[in-house]
C-alpha cells in the first residue's frame, strides 16, 4: 500500500479563498453603498407628510443592510482573511511528522482574534498527541484514512494517507 | 446552528448598529426636513389632540413670501427642549397657560390674544385639525419670533384664524 500526502491547503485552495474573500467584500461594499444611496434618496424626498414613514423605511433598510454587512464582514471577509493567513503560515513554516491514526474531536476552540479550530488526537507510538486543525478542514481530515500528520506550530498542515 | 451561534456572538454589534441607525437617520431626516428660522414658521399648539401633518400640509399650500416651510408641533414635542417654544412664531394655548407664558407671547392685535375656541358654544377655528379641551383657547405670536417685523407670523396667524 503506498502513501500519499494531502495538503490541508494547496495553492489552489488559497487562491480560491482569496477570490471568495474579494467577492464577499465587493458584495458587502455594493450592498452598503446601495443601502446608503437609497436612504439618502428617501431623505431628499422627505416632506411634512411623508417624513415619518420615509425615516422609518430608511432606518429599517440601513439597520438590516448594516446587520448583513456586520455578519458578512466578520464571518465572511475577516474570517476568510484569517484563514488565508493561517493557510500561508502552514505552507511556509517547518513541519513535524507525527505518525499514527488520528481522531478529529468535536472540541471547538475559538482562538481570540483569530481562527476557530478543532482538537485532533494523534495516537502516536509515544502516546496520544493533541494538535489542532482549522474548523473548515476538520471534516475533510476526519474522512481521510490518515496514517500520519504533518504539524506546523501545533496545527495540522498535511496528512499522510493510505492509497 | 453555526449561523445562529455566530449571530448570538455579535448581538451587541447588531444592537449598537440598530441604535446608531436610528440616531443617524433621525438626525439626517431632521436636517432634510428643516431650515433656518428666517425661512420657516413654527407653530406650537398646547391642545389635547393635534393633526399636525394635515395642518402643516394645508398651511404649506399658501405660504407667505420668503417662507419655505411650516412646522406644526404639539407642546409635547419639546418636552426636553423648552427653548424651542420660546422661539415659536405662533402659539395656540389654553387660557390657563397665558400667565405662565408671560413675556414669551404677544397678542396678534390689541391687548388680548385672538380666541380660537369657545367651549361654551363649541365654536372655533381649525376644528378639522385640532381637538380642543374644555377651556378657552387663544392664539398668540411668539415674542421672540423671527417673523414679527416682516409680518409673516401675523399673516400666517390670520390664515389660521380663517381656517
Amino acid at each position: 500500500m503506498s502513501q500519499n500526502v494531502v495538503e490541508m491547503y494547496t495553492e489552489e485552495d488559497i487562491a480560491l479563498l482569496e477570490r471568495r474573500v474579494k467577492r464577499r467584500l465587493a458584495a458587502l461594499v455594493v450592498l452598503g453603498a446601495a443601502a446608503f444611496a437609497v436612504c439618502v434618496a428617501l431623505a431628499l424626498l422627505a416632506n411634512a407628510r411623508n417624513a415619518g414613514r420615509l425615516e422609518l423605511t430608511a432606518v429599517i433598510i440601513s439597520t438590516v443592510a448594516g446587520w448583513v454587512c456586520i455578519y458578512g464582514g466578520i464571518f465572511g471577509v475577516s474570517a476568510g482573511k484569517k484563514e488565508i493567513g493561517h493557510a500561508n503560515m502552514l505552507r511556509a513554516e517547518p513541519r513535524e511528522r507525527i505518525g499514527g491514526p488520528v481522531t478529529v474531536t468535536d472540541e471547538r476552540l475559538r482562538i481570540r482574534g483569530s481562527i476557530t479550530v478543532r482538537r485532533v488526537e494523534v495516537a502516536s507510538e509515544t502516546g496520544v498527541q493533541k494538535v489542532l486543525v482549522h474548523e473548515n478542514r476538520a471534516e475533510r481530515l476526519a474522512e481521510l484514512p490518515v496514517t500520519a500528520v504533518y504539524v506546523a506550530h501545533g496545527y495540522v498542515a498535511a496528512a499522510e494517507v493510505e492509497r | 446552528m453555526k449561523t445562529l451561534k455566530n449571530i448570538l456572538s455579535q448581538l451587541h454589534s447588531f444592537a449598537l448598529w440598530a441604535l446608531a441607525s436610528v440616531l443617524l437617520w433621525g438626525w439626517i431626516f431632521g436636517l432634510a426636513t428643516d431650515t433656518t428660522p428666517d425661512k420657516k414658521i413654527m407653530i406650537f399648539c398646547h391642545v389635547p389632540e393635534l393633526r399636525d401633518v394635515e395642518l402643516t400640509m394645508a398651511l404649506e399650500e399658501d405660504l407667505p413670501e420668503g417662507i419655505k416651510m411650516v412646522q406644526v408641533h404639539p407642546f409635547d414635542y419639546v418636552m426636553f427642549d423648552t427653548v424651542s417654544i420660546t422661539r415659536a412664531d405662533i402659539l395656540i394655548v389654553p387660557a390657563i397657560d397665558v400667565p405662565e407664558l408671560g413675556d414669551e407671547i404677544v397678542p396678534l392685535e390689541g391687548e388680548e390674544g385672538a380666541q380660537v375656541y369657545d367651549p361654551d358654544t363649541g365654536e372655533g377655528v381649525l376644528l378639522d385639525y385640532i381637538t380642543y379641551g374644555e377651556e378657552d383657547y387663544y392664539l398668540f405670536l411668539g415674542a421672540n419670533s423671527a417673523h414679527l417685523e416682516d409680518g409673516a407670523a401675523a399673516e400666517m396667524a390670520k390664515q389660521l384664524l380663517g381656517m
